[in-house]
Formats: C-alpha cells, sequence, structure tokens
C-alpha cells in the first residue's frame, strides 16, 4: 500500500481524496496555486506543496511542478481527482514512467477512450451497441442522403469540428434532409472552416445513463449500478441520481453486463464510467467512456454503501476488489445536487467572491462534500462548484423529501448561487414523477437557458 | 481561520495498510528519469521530449522553432515512401589540404550520421513530384563546401533535364572555411545552374530557415521563384556579431529575423512549419503545366459553380445605375472615391480561386498599397495584381490609402515577371488616387519605378487584362494598365491628375474640380467614346461588397471571353498586339 499520496487537484475532491486517505493511514499531500492558499485542501493535508500562481495552466495542469513535487516529497502515488489532468493520457504516462502511481487507469486506456471514435470502434468491436451512425467523414448532401436512408430518420447532422449546437441539424425525413445538412455544413464552413459532417440516428429526449464500473489489476471487473445524470442545462449535469426509476432490475442487470463487458473489452483497471443514451423504448447506446471518478460518485455510494475512493486507492496499489457482483445491493435512493458560486438570474454566470455566511444542512441520510466554510473567498479562476449536497431515503420519494427539506437548510451568503434553482426542480411535477430526459430543463425552465 | 487547527494524527482505521517503505527497492523511488524533460532553448521551460516531436519540432510552450534533421524534413515534407536520394555518397575533397579537415568532417559524420550537411533527391509532395534538397546545420553549420555546390548543382540540372521544380531548405553558417576559395566558387556554381533551371522555365522554391547566412544567402537562397521563409528565423548576409563589431552598435530586436526580410521585401511569406507542406503542395499545384493559358488552360476552364450558381444580390444581369449621362462627370468622381466601394481584394477573393499572396519588391519593401500572388481562374493560374485601398483607418494606414510607393511598383513588376516566365496571364485591378507623393517615394525613385513597369510591360509574352474599379489616378495608374485590353467599371474615372489638382494648375483655384472634372474627359463613358478602354462595366447602384455580385458575374463572363479571344497566340503576337494598341493612341 502506498505511505503517502498527492493530490494533484483542488476543491471538494481535494478533500474527499485526503479524507479516504486518512481513513486509510495513508499521509497526504497537497498541492496547492497561490489563490488556494487558504483552501480547506491546502489546511487539511498533512503536506501542502505550492505549485504556481493562479492560472490552471501554471498550477494544477503544470505537469513538470506537480511530478517534481510529488518527487520532491516523495509521494509515491498521485490522485488526479477529476478534472485537470485526470484524463490525459500523456500526464499517466509520464507518472508511470517517473515511477509514480497514477491513480486511475493506465496512459494506453486514457488514450483511447479520449479518442471518440476510437472508443466507438473498440465498443462495436466488443458488441457494445453505439448510436448508428457514420463512421466515416460525410462531404456532399447526396452522400448524405443515401446514409440517413440507411440509418433510418430522425437523424442527427453533425459538424466534425462543430460545438455548442453550431453545425448541427436534426433531419426528420428525406425531404429536409439536404436543406439541413446544406446549412449545418455552410454554419461549418463559415465557423470553423470544416466541411467534413458526420451522420448519426437522433434520439429523441433521451435519458443520460451512466453505468459505474470498478476493476482491479486481476481482471475483476464490477458494476456498481446506475446513474440517472439527465437533468442537465447545456449539457452540463446539474442533479444526479440512482438508481434511475425506468431501469428495471433486469435492464439493469443487461446493461450492467453490458458496461462490464465493454470494460473488460478494453482491458480496464480503476474506476470508470460508461455512458449510455436510453431512448423511449428502453434501447441503449454507448456514448463515451469516462476514465476517472465522477463528480456525481457519492450517489453510487450512498446506494451500494462502498467508498469508491477507498476502492480506487486499493486496486492502483495492486489490491483485488473488495466486493464481487454478487455482494452489491442496490439499497433505497440518492440524490445528489451540485451547488455552484453562480446566478441563475444573469445566465449562471459565475460568481466568486467572499462568502460571508454559511450554514450546511445535516442529520440522517443528509451529505454534504465541500472545501468552502465561512469567510473563504470563491477564487474567480476554477470551476464555480461549491459543494455537493447528497441525501439517501429509502426510495425516490423520500430522497426527494430529504433534499428538499436539506436545501432549505442550506444558507450561503455573501455570493450568489444556484441553491433556488436546485430547489425549483426538486418541486416541478414532473421532475417527482420521474419522468426525466434531458430535455426537462430547456423544455419546462426555458428562463433559464436563454 | 482555520489554519493550523486541524488535528493531523492518523486514526489508522484500517489498520490493515502498515508502511511498505521496507520492501520497496531504491530503484523504485519515484524518480524523473533523465532526458525526460528538456529545456526550450528559447524560452526556458521545460518541455516533453514527444511533444515536441509532435509539434513539429516547434516548442509547445512559446513556439519557438528548433532545427530539424534533415531527414525529419523530409519526412515531414515528402508523402511517404516517395523519396529517393541522390549522391548520398561522394568522395571527400580537400583542396586546399588543410591541415585537420578530414578529421573534422568524420568527427561531423560520425556525429549526425550524414555524409555531407545536404541531402537532396526526387519525392512527391501532396502528390506533385519535385526535387528537394534539405540542409542540415547540425553537419558543420551546413557550410557550403565542394559537395555541398556539387550536390546542389547537380540536383537542380538533373531537375531541369526532368522538368521538376526545385525546393532547397537552406540552413548555413555560409562558405566552408577550410575550403577556401573553391567554397567561394560553389556560390557562381549553385547560381549558375539556377539560371538556366529558370530559363528552362522551370520553378525553384527556396524555404529560409534558421539561420540562413553569409555566402548561402548570398547565392542559392535568395534566387527562389519564391521564398519561403520559416518563422523568426535568422537569414542575412554579414552575420548580427559581426555587423556589432563593425559599426559598434547594438543591434534592435528582430533584426535579420523571418519577419524583418518579409517586411523589408525579401520573402514572399513566413509559413509556419507545420503549414509548409500544404503550402508548397499548393504552390505546385498553381504551377501545373496542363493548366497554363499557353498549354492548353483555355480549353479547360470551368466554371465555377459556385458563382454560375449565384442566386444572391441584384441578379445575374448586372443593373445600370441609370443612363450615365444622368450622372455628372463629378458625380462619377465621387462615387470611384466612395468609402465601402469594393477594393480589388473583394474582386479577388470574389473572380479566383486557390489565392495566395506574395510580398515584396526584393530591393527594400514589401508595400501594403499593392497586393499581388497567384490564383486560379476557372481552373487556370493567373497572376492577380491589384491596388487596395484600406477599409478602415486601420488598414487605410497599412496600405497607405491605395497609393503606392517605389517598392509596390517593383513589386508588381516583379510578379509580372514572374508570371511571364511561367506563361500565365496578368490581371490587374487599378484603384488608385495617384502614386505616393513624398519625400522616401522620391528618394527610391517613384519616377523611374512607373517608367519601368511601362517599359516592362509593354513587352511582357502573356495575356495583360486592366481593370480600373475605382479610381485611376495618372501614372501611379497607368504603372498597372499597359495591357491588352483596358477596362473601367461604369463609375470609375482614369485621368492625367485629379480634378482637384487640374483646377488649380489651370485655374488656380481647387475648388473649381466639379468644373474640371466635367472637361478633362475622366469617366468611364468619355474614355470608351474616345477608343482608350474596350469595356465599361455595368455597376448596381450603390456598389458594395454586399451589392456586387452582378457585376462580379459579368465580369467574370469577361474575362473568360478575353482568354478565349486570345487563345492559340504566341507570346510575342500578344506582346505586338499591346504594342499596337498604344502605338495608335
Amino acid at each position: 500500500m502506498f505511505d503517502k499520496i498527492l493530490i494533484a487537484n483542488r476543491g471538494e475532491i481535494a478533500v474527499r481524496i485526503i479524507r479516504a486517505c486518512r481513513e486509510m493511514g495513508i499521509k497526504t499531500v497537497a498541492v496547492y496555486s497561490e489563490a488556494d492558499r487558504d483552501s480547506l485542501h491546502t489546511m487539511l493535508a498533512d503536506e501542502a506543496i505550492c505549485i504556481g500562481p493562479a492560472a490552471s495552466s501554471q498550477s494544477y495542469l503544470n505537469m513538470e511542478r506537480i511530478l517534481t513535487a510529488c518527487v520532491a516529497i516523495k509521494a509515491d502515488a498521485i490522485h488526479p481527482g477529476f478534472g485537470f489532468l485526470s484524463e490525459n493520457a500523456r500526464f499517466a504516462e509520464l507518472c508511470e514512467k517517473c515511477k509514480i502511481a497514477f491513480i486511475g487507469p493506465s496512459a494506453q486506456i486514457i488514450h483511447r477512450m479520449g479518442n471518440k471514435s476510437e472508443a466507438r470502434k473498440t465498443m462495436m468491436e466488443a458488441g457494445v451497441p453505439v448510436v448508428p451512425g457514420t463512421k466515416e467523414p460525410v462531404y456532399t448532401a447526396e452522400e448524405g442522403l443515401k446514409l440517413a436512408e440507411a440509418i433510418g430518420y430522425p437523424v442527427m447532422i453533425k459538424a466534425s469540428s462543430g460545438g455548442g449546437g453550431k453545425g448541427m441539424r436534426i433531419s426528420r425525413s428525406q425531404e429536409d434532409f439536404t436543406e439541413n445538412f446544406r446549412s449545418a455544413q455552410l454554419e461549418s464552413v463559415k465557423g470553423f472552416s470544416d466541411d467534413t459532417m458526420y451522420i448519426e440516428k437522433y434520439i429523441e429526449k433521451p435519458k443520460h445513463i451512466e453505468f459505474q464500473i470498478m476493476a482491479d489489476k486481476f481482471g475483476n471487473v464490477v458494476h456498481l449500478g446506475e446513474r440517472d445524470c439527465s437533468i442537465q442545462r447545456r449539457h452540463q449535469k446539474v442533479l444526479e441520481e440512482s438508481p434511475c426509476q425506468q431501469i428495471s432490475k433486469e435492464l439493469r442487470r443487461q446493461m450492467g453486463q453490458v458496461a462490464v463487458k465493454a470494460a473488460k473489452a478494453v482491458g480496464y483497471e480503476n474506476a470508470g464510467t460508461i455512458e449510455f443514451l436510453l431512448d423511449k423504448d428502453k434501447k441503449f447506446y454507448f456514448m463515451e467512456m469516462n476514465t476517472r471518478i465522477q463528480v456525481e460518485h457519492p450517489v453510487t455510494e450512498l446506494v451500494t454503501g462502498l467508498d469508491l475512493i477507498k476502492e480506487q486507492i486499493r486496486v492502483a496499489a495492486g489490491e483485488p476488489l473488495s466486493v464481487s457482483q454478487e455482494d452489491i445491493h442496490i439499497s433505497g435512493h440518492a440524490i445528489e445536487c451540485r451547488i455552484n458560486a453562480e446566478n441563475p438570474s444573469r445566465n449562471f454566470m459565475p460568481c466568486p467572491g467572499k462568502i460571508t455566511n454559511i450554514h450546511l444542512p445535516g442529520g440522517n441520510g443528509v451529505r454534504v462534500d465541500t472545501h468552502v466554510y465561512h469567510d473563504y473567498r470563491v477564487p474567480p479562476n476554477y470551476d464555480s462548484m461549491l459543494l455537493k449536497l447528497i441525501v439517501h431515503g429509502k426510495d425516490r420519494e423520500e430522497a426527494i423529501a430529504k433534499m428538499r427539506s436539506a436545501l432549505g437548510e442550506l444558507i450561503i451568503e455573501g455570493i450568489d448561487t444556484n441553491l433556488d434553482f436546485q430547489y425549483e426542480i426538486l418541486s416541478h411535477p414532473v421532475f417527482q414523477k420521474g419522468e426525466t430526459d434531458t430535455d426537462l430543463i430547456p423544455r419546462y425552465f426555458p428562463q433559464y437557458c436563454r | 481561520m482555520l489554519k493550523g487547527m486541524f488535528k493531523k494524527t492518523y486514526t489508522l482505521i484500517d489498520t490493515r495498510y502498515s508502511s511498505s517503505k521496507t520492501d520497496r527497492g531504491a530503484e523504485k523511488e519515484p524518480s524523473i528519469p533523465e532526458g525526460l524533460w528538456r529545456k526550450c532553448n528559447k524560452c526556458g521551460q521545460p518541455i516533453y521530449v514527444e511533444d515536441v516531436v509532435d509539434n513539429h519540432y516547434v516548442c509547445p510552450k512559446c513556439g519557438g522553432y528548433f532545427r530539424v534533421h534533415a531527414y525529419r524534413r523530409i519526412e515531414m515534407l515528402i508523402d511517404e515512401g516517395t523519396f529517393e536520394e541522390w549522391d548520398k555518397e561522394m568522395p571527400f575533397s580537400n583542396p586546399l589540404d588543410f591541415p585537420g579537415y578530414e578529421k573534422k568532417v568524420l568527427a561531423a559524420k560520425e556525429k549526425t550520421r550524414l555524409n555531407e550537411a545536404i541531402v537532396t533527391g526526387k519525392g512527391k509532395i501532396c502528390g506533385y513530384p519535385a526535387v528537394v534538397g534539405v540542409c542540415d546545420a547540425r553537419f558543420l553549420m551546413s557550410s557550403m563546401g565542394h559537395i555541398v555546390g556539387e550536390k546542389i548543382t547537380r540536383a537542380v540540372e538533373r531537375a531541369t533535364k526532368e522538368q521538376l521544380p526545385v525546393i532547397i531548405f537552406a540552413a548555413s553558417g555560409g562558405a566552408r572555411m577550410q575550403e577556401g576559395i573553391v567554397s567561394l566558387m560553389q556560390m557562381a556554381k549553385t547560381s549558375a545552374a539556377l539560371k538556366r533551371h529558370h530559363e528552362a522555365g522551370q520553378l525553384f522554391i527556396s524555404v529560409l530557415t534558421d539561420p540562413t547566412t553569409g555566402g548561402v544567402t548570398a547565392s542559392f537562397a535568395m534566387l527562389g521563384d519564391i521564398i519561403i521563409a520559416e518563422p523568426k528565423a535568422l537569414i542575412g548576409f554579414a552575420g548580427p556579431r559581426v555587423i556589432e563589431q563593425t559599426i559598434g552598435q547594438k543591434l534592435p530586436e528582430g533584426f535579420q529575423r523571418a519577419e524583418f526580410l518579409l517586411e523589408h521585401g525579401f520573402v514572399d511569406m513566413v509559413v509556419e512549419r507545420k503549414d509548409q507542406k500544404q503550402v508548397i503542395g499548393q504552390i505546385l499545384k498553381l504551377h501545373r503545366k496542363e493548366d497554363g493559358f499557353f498549354t492548353g488552360g483555355v480549353a479547360k476552364m470551368q466554371e465555377k459553380a459556385a458563382l454560375s450558381e449565384r442566386e444572391d444580390g441584384e441578379g445575374k444581369e448586372p443593373l445600370p445605375g441609370g443612363p450615365a449621362g444622368a450622372k455628372s462627370a463629378w458625380d462619377t468622381v465621387l462615387i470611384s472615391r466612395k468609402a465601402g466601394r469594393p477594393t480589388a481584394a473583394d474582386y479577388i477573393g470574389q473572380l479566383f480561386d486557390d489565392f495566395m499572396e506574395f510580398h515584396g519588391d526584393r530591393y527594400f519593401k514589401d508595400d501594403g498599397a499593392i497586393m499581388g500572388g497567384i490564383a486560379t481562374f476557372h481552373g487556370m493560374p493567373v497572376t492577380v495584381i491589384g491596388q487596395v485601398k484600406g477599409k478602415n483607418t486601420k488598414e487605410n494606414i497599412r496600405r497607405n490609402f491605395g497609393m503606392p510607393s517605389p517598392d509596390g511598383y517593383r513589386k508588381a513588376l516583379r510578379l509580372m515577371e514572374q508570371a511571364e516566365a511561367f506563361g500565365r496571364p496578368i490581371i490587374c485591378f487599378v484603384d488608385t488616387p495617384g502614386a505616393f507623393c513624398g519625400l522616401e517615394a522620391e528618394e527610391r525613385g517613384q519616377g523611374e519605378a512607373i517608367a519601368r513597369n511601362l517599359f516592362a510591360m509593354s513587352s511582357l509574352k502573356v495575356p495583360i487584362l486592366s481593370v480600373v474599379i475605382g479610381e485611376g489616378g495618372s501614372g501611379g495608374a497607368l504603372a498597372m494598365a499597359v495591357a491588352n485590353e483596358v477596362w473601367m467599371l461604369e463609375h470609375g474615372i482614369y485621368s492625367i491628375l485629379s480634378p482637384e489638382g487640374f483646377a488649380s494648375i489651370l485655374w488656380k483655384d481647387s475648388k473649381k474640380a466639379p468644373d474640371a472634372a466635367r472637361v478633362m474627359k475622366i469617366t468611364a463613358a468619355d474614355l470608351y467614346q474616345m477608343g482608350l478602354i474596350e469595356k465599361v462595366i455595368p455597376e448596381a447602384e450603390n456598389l458594395s461588397p454586399e451589392t456586387m455580385s452582378g457585376t462580379v458575374s459579368y465580369m467574370e463572363k469577361a474575362i473568360e471571353g478575353f482568354f478565349k479571344g486570345l487563345e492559340g497566340m504566341s507570346g510575342s503576337q500578344l506582346a505586338e498586339r499591346r504594342y499596337e494598341r498604344f502605338r495608335n493612341m
């Protein structure tokens, strides 16, 4: 087992990892930027090293500095958390070259899964269902039309270089295909000087479902059930829950098996997430694989009783998984709300500043993961997430009630937060009924999506 | 604050994990292996070696360029598997019997695994065959001795024979001292071979990399029909240190760098390493023999689909802006000068494809008032040159309000002579209030530059078309209008001097310009009536880049007609026609 772990991250996830290490009797090293001198992770770790100025590129993304710090302070492993360097294959490779254990999968797997078309190809070969569409780029409307016929309408026309909805069109029939193709392509040429297009099946109002998997060095892979992350605003997750209401035991078993198969196909190791789109006919398609621990991992922890961070550290140190698939039971229901320093009425503009007063909820089944405290100054340089409020109830109804109650107790003053927006979502009848899909926020909360 | 308040004793709940330090040997201790990082010699930051390789040997942090080994350069440039090396083994020569020279060369061979400071051969670039030479600065600073000179000369001679373009990536400290005067002669030898290559109508692209100095700069490196430089490369004849010692002054930042040379008119363009293959491929494409005017290009001209399908704008038939008579001559003067009127850059962008701009007069400067380069018209390569006004104050300052300096006319002439060498028709866009009137312009010979253009253009052996798109101000306009045909836009003007100038010379009152405009006969209609121009191009009311499509498609058809009308003529016949055109005026 490791003696000392360096946490190459900040914020609540750094705090979360430090706590897990302490429980395991492992010494911790925090790295921090000049803007994070007073951040909780800096103060909580056994040792802390400043690795540069506030800009991420100069600190949390600076591989040389982090590795040099790790060697200097004699830590034997690095936990990358999420974001920053967590899915950087080069960083994982450099760790290996410096004989430092990277708590996560190998560089090769990160690289392979990070490349969307490569990941898709790998999954198809492993027999995992993927969204039907072209693997080859399309340049003309005529070619595209033929493919669209083969895939079946509705189809999504996507610019290879596109992003943020630009160069993207939905075509519902062959009548409007050519027009949509041309306008999407034109947009792409104008915006990105690239006329490369892709065509894939358009899945209407899909659910965003992800399966947590965990694998050790011995080829054992388990899945820990799903998380429903359909509540999104502009492709940003807002609220996550586990289990998903619409997934039956049988479907869970099926999807879980596929997820395990996918992980085995790439020889996966450590914690990972397989993302699926689930359509209204309960057909599911592989979207992508995240090769790191995720923000929303606590909901899985609450319903399975497993500590994912500790499990990550264990398998990275070469120990076998502490559980087998039969040991895993989903009990109750968990919901997580992400509380961010942002102003919903001003288009969710980040709102850094000093927290002048804070009260955190507590009690049975309420968990708060955060790095903020009274008088903490939220720096403007990083992600705006302040805390994760997670609740666990015997069923979804109880969990919703508990979350609403906890949100009511949560008080943050001095900066704007999205707390009320979360409360509105939890109070919405459609959400309460469990009819969640990625269209819920745009449809029922259009005022927040302008 | 919470600082120092947390208890940091380990609770050791999970006692299974006791220290494992004991079973770990020193070789497992975390450490950073030697050579994992290198320090960038430009920015001093640590950089990961593989990142540099992936980034075309450019520092990913500061963008600084590292020198590239010859074979790496070939890998980056030549299509995989198409390179065939020439003259790999050459016998060592020591013309001065210089003591220790052979040893030095052997050491360099050992170190670089090269046989000499240049690699030559044949390969394909983006599918187009070419002869390539690449200098390697690791080999005695890539100085040019007998073997380097010989390899270049042989490669060029063979290229001339096989009718292939030549591309040389120059890098050199200069002449090879150990070979003395023999080394000096290589400058003449390589230059002479390139002259024959040029006279055979073959292309030579010179790419200047860091550093290109001394005898190499003063010979083959500066003789490219097209000269490309790598960003920030040091390029000069005398080295900066020598200059500093001689003049006893510190040289300014950026002196003798690629960008400095661009500004001073000695390189056509500075191209980033990652784009070089594509740019060179494009240049080769624009020089394909089979598309040329004299080699069947006219017959192959294909309608540009985008333009023939044009649906927007004012419709296919251009709308005449009311009968020309309805506007007074002075109105026309004002329209021709109006801000917002399409500039030559707009016409170049709309009428041609693949435009590649070239810079510099090769004497002193790159003049922003004249823009020129190669493009294709319906697939046929042409040289296009335009006098360009700016669209805003900033651009106007860069373009000197469309008033060319002598450097601009010299650039235009250089590009026209280049067009003649490769049999490309020339299309000029005239739009200038007049040649720049200023101290520097006179110092560098404004009058001489204009005269030289009239002189040279009269006998160029390719078709020349000039279109007056706005103001055709005096000699400054004529210097780009000694053409087979001259056309004018409906509201263009072409005059001996500005109406203001005319009024103030004749009537001592520049306010009488409107009267002057009337009597001077300067509108397109006037000139057409006088038989001084061949065509008047109709304009939309309020011509602007948004409403110019009608005018553009009219011009496009007319240009096509112009080329078809001249098809089959020889270069001398074209020159003769031009001579007669002006002889009769």
